[in-house]
């Protein structure tokens, strides 16, 4: 087999937390342990060896690293002290900033969640939703959210989400709430997203 | 040279490792006087099957050792002792020795009377727990010394003074309180052998919520003539024959969360293990899971037999689960690492291959020493550290780390 050492030191040197893939023995205890195992194609052991071959198309579109739900598990339990959660985080921050989205709904996602944090300093549980719903336009939108009715009646189910927290004043709207000093924070998040894209360039 | 102008030498613990240092220090004209913290000597080489590679009994050749200790009168042993402080310096050392009480004294001649007049029970310390025992007890058939002792939880009883009243020799003395002893020794040699690290601290592994999960010391018991089954291979939960084996290798070890170093003795151990299943239960199928097989230089050899006996599946997988099931069998699940696929796969007896923790990392040497991370004793110290609490070793290495103690502490002795 013909291993290239290229995309591994670029993972080394450039993904958050990248090097510390290098103590990762294969043990295999991180795809187990995961509770989305049976969603990810190859889990984080898999993907670190792909890493280690060089497989760089392979890694960086592949969903599975934006498939972590940061629960933590692989992490504690990595009998190596792999910071295995923000090693995965790090690839997809880093396929990002590539240009590669290896899952487009999970980046979207994303662009809801953080685009509210970055408004108004908060994150709203209505906002995030709505924000996502409606990034490709409002028929889009609306066709989005029936199309995740049963996702939403089980959080009312649970009592994760309530009809009353879409409407004003329980909802933050944005451009209106924002926490004191949101200039600041937008200050601090500009200049912490240039150290990255000084990082990964 | 003569004894009345060398100091005696002082060895703590009387495992293989301890035994050895000592035999060989009194052989080559020493005095030695042995320390052991059970109520007798043999350690944990006593509590064992078989020995790998050559799948001999442990037994044999503690009885030689015994034997050896037995017409050497240079060697003086104290049981249920330990050090509490030692002073001093190589050539003069003052050390504290607390001696607990036996309540039996040496007219005992191991008839069992005793044992037969209580009706009281304690968890077996010599099975691990795996069955009761009087609380009177000989630890075991080949205790040194063939004496029995009064667990001290019935030793201000009635069940007490039953044992008593059954000896016809006068051997039971609930009246002992054990002695402080105070020795003037030119060497000391720190011999407190390892423990099985604990199992139930892998939560993920539910050791506590199922009998029908065993460690790799717990299992020795169960194959062993004189354990709790009389050597048939059972679930500790229901009695019956186990159908599918699984042999959990780095339970506990190679694991920063846990002990952090190999244990270096465990591939072996079950290899062995594996051994003891196919001899008793041929039908039965047995798997080992493992991240590499550390079979360590001539031991290679053992692997390669084991491999070509074509009985054992082996699967390159480090457990991350084990759930344990209504019928007492469990479900165990990882990633085969060889093939990629996530598994999951049912067993009915499981065999934890748990490492070797120091015991000086459970307890330290109440002298200024110095230890490794992992809590082993380092090398070159005024206290001399010998077998387990030095490295993980298997029991040959212990006996050769035995003879070099012996040989330090005599160097030491002689300044």
């Amino acid at each position: 087999m013909d291993y290239n050492q290229t995309f591994a030191k670029e993972v080394y040197e450039k993904v958050d937390s990248g090097d510390e893939i290098k103590v990762c023995m294969q043990c295999g205890v991180c795809g187990a342990t995961c509770p989305l195992r049976g969603e990810m194609k190859y889990g984080p052991r898999q993907i670190w060896s792909l890493i280690r071959a060089g497989r760089r198309d392979e890694v960086l579109n592949n969903p599975d690293i934006m498939l972590c739900t940061s629960c933590y598990t692989c992490q504690v339990r990595c009998p190596r002290g792999v910071p295995i959660m923000e090693v995965m985080h790090g690839l997809a921050h880093y396929a990002l900033a590539q240009g590669i989205v290896p899952r487009a709904e999970t980046a979207k996602f994303g662009k809801a969640f953080w685009e509210g944090i970055y408004d108004t300093g908060r994150v709203d549980e209505a906002v995030v939703p709505i924000k996502y719903c409606l990034q490709d336009g409002l028929v889009a939108g609306l066709k989005k959210s029936l199309g995740m009715m049963d996702i939403g009646l089980a959080l009312m189910k649970a009592k994760r989400m309530k009809p009353k927290m879409f409407i004003p004043p329980n909802i933050f709207i944005p451009g209106v709430h924002k926490i004191k000093g949101v200039k600041q924070l937008q200050r601090m998040l500009d200049k912490a997203a240039a150290i990255d894209a000084a990082k990964e360039a | 040279m003569t004894d009345e102008t060398k100091k005696a030498i002082l060895v703590v613990g009387g495992g293989m490792s301890g035994l050895s240092a000592a035999l060989e220090a009194a052989e080559a004209g020493y005095q030695v006087v042995l320390v052991e913290k059970n109520a007798y000597v043999g350690g944990r080489v006593a509590q064992l099957h078989q020995y790998f590679p050559k799948l001999c009994p442990p037994y044999c050749g503690l009885e030689i050792n015994f034997r050896r200790v037995k017409s050497n009168p240079r060697i003086t042993i104290h049981t249920l002792a330990e050090v509490t402080s030692i002073e001093g310096a190589p050539g003069d050392f003052t050390v504290k020795v607390k001696v607990s009480p036996r309540y039996v004294n040496d007219k005992c001649t191991a008839c069992g009377k005793c044992a037969d007049a209580v009706s009281a029970t304690i968890p077996n310390p010599f099975n691990y727990g795996l069955d009761q025992i009087k609380a009177a007890y000989l630890p075991h058939d080949l205790a040194m010394p063939l004496r029995y002792v009064i667990d001290p939880s019935i030793a201000g009883t009635d069940e007490g003074q039953k044992a008593a009243a059954a000896c016809p020799y006068g051997a039971v003395d609930l009246g002992d309180a054990g002695q402080e002893l105070s020795l003037n020794v030119g060497a000391v040699i720190w011999a407190a052998g390892w423990t099985p690290y604990d199992p139930s601290k892998i939560e993920y592994y539910n050791f506590d919520k199922s009998p029908n999960i065993v460690t790799n010391v717990q299992f020795e018991r169960l194959a062993a003539v004189n354990g709790p089954t009389s050597g048939a291979i059972q679930r500790p939960g229901d009695g019956a024959a186990p159908k599918k084996v699984a042999f959990i290798q780095c339970a506990g070890s190679r694991d920063e969360n846990h002990l952090p170093f190999c244990s270096s003795i465990c591939c072996l151990a079950s290899l062995k293990q594996s051994t003891y299943v196919m001899e008793k239960l041929p039908e039965a199928e047995i798997t080992i899971y493992f991240i590499d097989i550390r079979a360590m230089d001539r031991n290679e050899d053992f692997y390669t037999k084991v491999k070509a006996s074509n009985k054992v599946q082996f699967v390159k997988s480090k457990i991350a689960m084990i759930t344990p099931q209504a019928n007492g069998n469990l479900i165990l699940e990882g990633e085969n690492t060889a093939t990629g696929e996530r598994f999951k796969a049912e067993h009915d007896l499981v065999v934890l291959a748990t490492g070797m923790q120091p015991n000086t990392a459970l307890s330290q040497v109440p002298f200024d020493v110095t230890y490794d991370p992992y809590g082993f004793l380092t090398s070159g110290q005024a206290v001399i550290g010998v077998g387990t609490v030095r490295r993980p070793s298997e029991v040959v290495t212990c006996v050769q780390d035995g003879t070099s103690a012996a040989l330090k502490a005599i160097q030491a002795v002689g300044r």
